[in-house]
């Protein structure tokens, strides 16, 4: 305890008189060598999606469509053209919409849930083998397969209507326009949750366990240990799960491709990448599904920061 | 007051884990049953149990070759994703260099933007200019270091205690050294983490082995049971049997490989390892 | 920091354009004429009956032509085939023949510069024609075939015959050919306990209204196709009746809003279906089933219906394409047509297609009704972006036909306005 506790020596990370001087660091960096273990991982983002990358932000600036090697069309230069087709699609504008409210369900229930059951978890229960398998199981099995569950739990005549009785809503919740988001965003919950308990369960056991004992002796209750060992000692965790489920949240696609068949009833669980996926590949339009992405690409980038200060200061 | 929480903790995980593992249970029964339908009060079946939708599989789809191909894409995308992953998380958490924020700033690209978007530009590259076409290669290359493995292991980095770090940096460690005997050796329950996670990945991908392979000698078991059920679905009396028995098939290595994983997850002493 | 960042993003960017710039160097290619022997490559549908019937007829022409070797391999059917082929062309790596090609997604693939025009061959559009007919002229785009027309599943009522009785409707005559007929026994169906009369994919694909706003269509113009003369032709008493006629079947709940979640007729929860011939296998000796036409507003006893017909193309990154143009031909005889007939059930795009194989229609009675429905289809409409105009179709239909928010006069005009607009 005392070692961790105990204010930082003076370490060549901290700034001082080094050989190399403030000139060679502040060129290089203090640890040049960083560079070199990171370099694979850059080579391998050039390399691989450097070139994709840069041709989906060109192809949002032209009117373009793909051909065949060999072949020469005309792919005039169209400024913002296909940004202004996109933004006054009402139908792109509402999967943006249905994407924030995927969001707003998804997002917090899935970092307060994996974090109540990762600590719950890891404090030293029985079977906690088989707990984890079964948490672990919806995130490994396939989409395809789970989806059907899903379905017949959701129908109208399903699992869940028959239990609620009266109370089922009318249209059922995978055709309710109101609904269908909202029952989304629960699938992708339960289905994702297992990563993140993963992630919190890697966290949680780097917290010392003398931080929750000292706070024990000193009479703290279960809860009050929870929000001030749990909750701060996790929060490069919590950076990290915010951030993946912001980011995996707007890529939506699969759920309501599959489970809504193609983002209904009446396009209410449309989202950015099914219309992507329509425009740029089934619809052969790559330009306007380019500036979708694009625009996507942004405000997730925002989010994602906004996560990433929050996080930060609390 | 122990005993209370601890009691509350039971039923709270397993309330959880029948909801989380209701849906296993029914692929499996379904996948064992003549005719599966999806009406609730079918729920716990007596009878109509076959093996027939697995050797109907079996029959149409060579299974162990599949196999193989599933296992070299994985394990290709894990040996990547752990040697050069594991580097650049250290690297990105622990040490100041130029490009850090540049690495940062791909990372989040790379993370943000939809695979639909890039889908046929990348075929066209792998394809097109490294001439990767049918090759395990051209397979594995858009897979092979999964970055959010890279954030996996940037974020275990930053949360261990930077005393860890300094004291063998006072020691006149270099970095490798430090890497090594210092970092590798806590580094165990993220790298199950990502190794659980990696593996998800290739194994259930299904388009990108599509695109990438015409050669059924070639495709892994997610595309070969993908074509099956896409077939089925439209010519068996069966379809939910044949979907069903498609997805355990796929679903199964996993399951094992987790049973077989998941006793890694113990803690590691780190308080000890501090001070000694 | 703030310098590192803007580098960052400047090194990136500087990297995507020097890899964009090289990805886009011009080959060659392209307009070659169409000559050129040696071994070709070929996909087929994954079907499993087609497989047997293709790798059949790829041994019976290797056998005969040792150095024009042909490649068989299998693609999965439905829109991932379609995302397939289109990366292919991209890339240059598609190959010589496509045995699964559906109509709608021809106009995009010609726009790629991705198909060879089949009448650049001598004998090209004479072997079409002879072979399939008058009809083939709707496969037209730019007045050059870039599909050869090869099979199709004419769409019939299909229903399962127990129903009928235990709803006290004549299984074997049930006299719904008009829509009056129709609803009144749709009507009884649901009255005697059947979860729903009919039971259309209500779901957004653009691909769904063929199997059930379209063939209906169709039946009751005597073969408009959607969009004709560059204008969309719905948006009139014919459109508004086939769009009544199922906003009666919605709102009374005789079709339920939701997908099915297995085979319905199967499971026995929906009576009817619409369906080819393909569906006769599906439903095994599960269902006790019968055909009957589609009905029109009036009852007619020669309607017109969808084709739903998959294609054969070639693709110009094919470089022996005057052995793919002789194995095309080799695998639509007569002979071979009659092999595809026999092991799938699906019916080749020939003229008198009864009277060609008269023993198999002799043998499978049940074919009979959709061989001489054959000879009243019609496909979807050869125009461009026509994927993006069936999406649009579609949306509307589902928003006021399905889900009753917005009218169908609505649902027409404003549809019949966008589609005009995109095929113009």
């Amino acid at each position: 305890m005392t070692d961790i506790a105990a204010p930082p020596a003076r370490t060549p990370s901290s700034p001082g008189p080094r050989a190399g001087g403030p000139l060679r660091n502040r060129l290089l960096g203090r640890n040049p060598i960083g560079s070199l273990f990171a370099l694979p991982y850059m080579v391998f983002v050039a390399v691989i999606f450097a070139f994709p990358l840069g041709f989906a932000c060109y192809i949002a600036f032209h009117d373009y469509f793909f051909t065949a090697p060999g072949v020469e069309v005309e792919r005039p230069f169209v400024g913002l053209d296909n940004f202004a087709d996109v933004l006054t699609d009402p139908q792109v504008l509402e999967s943006f919409r249905n994407t924030a409210v995927f969001l707003v369900i998804n997002v917090p229930l899935t970092a307060v849930g994996a974090l109540v059951l990762a600590s719950a978890l890891n404090a030293g229960i029985r079977w906690a083998a088989a707990f984890r398998v079964a948490f672990y199981v919806p995130y490994l099995t396939a989409s395809v397969s789970l989806v059907g569950v899903w379905m017949l739990l959701f129908s109208s005549g399903g699992l869940v209507n028959s239990v609620l009785g009266p109370l089922a809503p009318d249209p059922s919740w995978l055709v309710n326009s109101a609904l269908a988001m909202p029952s989304i965003a629960l699938y992708v919950t339960w289905k994702q949750l297992g990563f993140y308990i993963l992630l919190y369960l890697a966290a949680l056991q780097n917290i010392p366990s003398e931080l929750h004992e000292s706070a024990a002796t000193d009479g703290a209750t279960t809860l009050q240990r929870f929000r001030h060992v749990t909750i701060p000692g996790v929060r490069s965790a919590t950076t990290l799960v915010l951030i993946l489920a912001i980011i995996t949240g707007a890529n939506l696609f699969t759920e309501p491709y599959l489970l809504t068949n193609g983002g209904g009833p009446d396009g209410a669980s449309t989202t950015p990448v099914l219309l992507i996926y329509q425009q740029g590949i089934q619809q052969q339009n790559p330009d306007t599904a380019s500036a979708i992405g694009m625009l996507l690409v942004i405000a997730v980038g925002l989010l994602s920061l906004t996560a990433n200060r929050l996080t930060r200061e609390t | 007051m122990t005993r209370t929480t601890t009691w509350w903790r039971y039923v709270l995980l397993a309330a959880a884990a029948i909801v989380f593992a209701f849906p296993f249970y029914f692929m499996v029964v379904g996948a064992f049953q003549e005719n599966p339908t999806n009406t609730p009060d079918e729920m716990f079946p007596i009878s109509g149990w076959t093996f027939g939708n697995f050797t109907a599989i079996n029959a149409r789809i060579d299974l162990l070759g599949s196999l193989a191909n599933s296992l070299i894409f994985t394990a290709g995308v894990l040996l990547g994703t752990v040697t050069f992953g594991l580097l650049a998380g250290y690297a990105l958490a622990r040490l100041d260099f130029r490009g850090k924020s540049a690495t940062w700033v791909l990372m989040m690209l790379v993370q943000m933007v939809p695979f639909q978007l890039l889908m046929i530009p990348l075929y066209v590259q792998i394809t097109r200019s490294y001439g990767l076409g049918d090759t395990y290669l051209g397979m594995i290359l858009p897979f092979g270091i999964n970055t959010t493995a890279v954030f996996i292991f940037t974020q275990f980095f930053k949360a261990l205690p930077k005393e860890m770090f300094e004291a063998a940096r006072i020691d006149g460690a270099s970095e490798l050294r430090i890497l090594r005997s210092v970092a590798v050796p806590m580094v165990r329950p993220a790298l199950v983490t990502v190794v659980l996670v990696t593996f998800i990945g290739p194994w259930n991908e299904f388009l990108w082995p599509f695109l990438i392979t015409k050669d059924t000698s070639l495709q892994p078991l997610a595309v070969s049971l993908a074509n099956y059920i896409s077939n089925a679905a439209q010519s068996t009396a069966n379809p939910n049997g044949a979907i069903l028995a498609g997805a355990t098939a796929l679903a199964f290595p996993v399951v094992i490989l987790f049973l077989l994983f998941q006793r890694y997850f113990t803690a590691s002493d780190i308080g000890a390892a501090v001070k000694g | 920091m703030k310098f590192t960042k803007t580098a960052a993003l400047v090194g990136a960017a500087t990297l995507m354009l020097a890899a964009c710039s090289g990805g886009s160097d011009p080959a060659d290619g392209g307009n070659a004429a169409p000559a050129g022997t040696g071994p070709i490559e070929i996909w087929l549908s994954n079907n499993e009956a087609e497989i047997a019937w293709g790798e059949g007829v790829v041994e019976a022409w290797n056998a005969e032509n040792p150095d024009q070797q042909v490649t068989a391999q299998e693609i999965p059917a439905g829109s991932s085939s379609e995302e397939a082929i289109t990366a292919a062309i991209t890339a240059g790596t598609a190959p010589c023949l496509v045995y699964n090609i559906a109509t709608a997604a021809v106009s995009g693939w010609v726009q790629q510069g991705g198909l060879v025009d089949l009448t650049t061959f001598d004998d090209g559009a004479s072997y079409i024609e002879e072979r399939g007919g008058d009809s083939t002229a709707a496969y037209q785009n730019d007045g050059g075939y870039y599909q050869l027309p090869w099979k199709s599943n004419p769409v019939m009522v299909m229903y399962n015959k127990d129903l009928f009785e235990q709803a006290g409707l004549d299984p074997e005559n049930p006299g719904m050919s008009t829509y009056s007929d129709f609803l009144d026994g749709a009507r009884q169906l649901v009255d005697s306990g059947v979860q729903s009369a009919i039971w259309p994919s209500p779901t957004n694909e653009f691909y769904q209204p063929w199997f059930d706003f379209y063939p209906l269509y169709l039946a009751e113009t005597g073969g408009t196709q959607l969009v004709e003369d560059g204008a969309a032709t719905f948006d009139n008493e014919a459109g508004a009746a086939v769009a009544e006629f199922w906003s009666t079947i919605y709102s009374e709940e005789l079709a339920p809003q939701e997908a099915a979640t297995d085979d319905a007729m199967v499971s026995g929860n929906t009576a009817m279906q619409l369906a080819g011939p393909w569906a006769i296998t599906s439903y095994g000796e599960d269902v006790n089933v019968g055909f009957m036409p589609v009905p029109t507003s009036g009852g007619s006893e020669e309607v017109v219906t969808f084709a739903d017909s998959k294609n054969i193309s070639m693709f110009t990154a094919c470089e022996n394409q005057a052995t793919a143009w002789e194995f095309l031909k080799f695998s639509t005889s007569a002979e071979a047509d009659g092999q595809l007939l026999e092991a799938t059930g699906q019916m080749p795009m020939r003229v008198d297609l009864a009277g060609t194989y008269p023993d198999y229609f002799e043998a499978n009675p049940m074919y009979a009704a959709f061989a001489s429905q054959t000879e009243r289809v019609a496909d979807v409409p050869s125009i461009p972006n026509s994927v993006e105009a069936w999406q649009v179709f579609r949306e509307a239909y589902s928003s006021a036909v399905i889900f009753g928010n917005t009218s169908t006069e609505e649902f027409l005009s404003g549809s019949a306005e966008e589609i005009t607009g995109l095929v113009g």
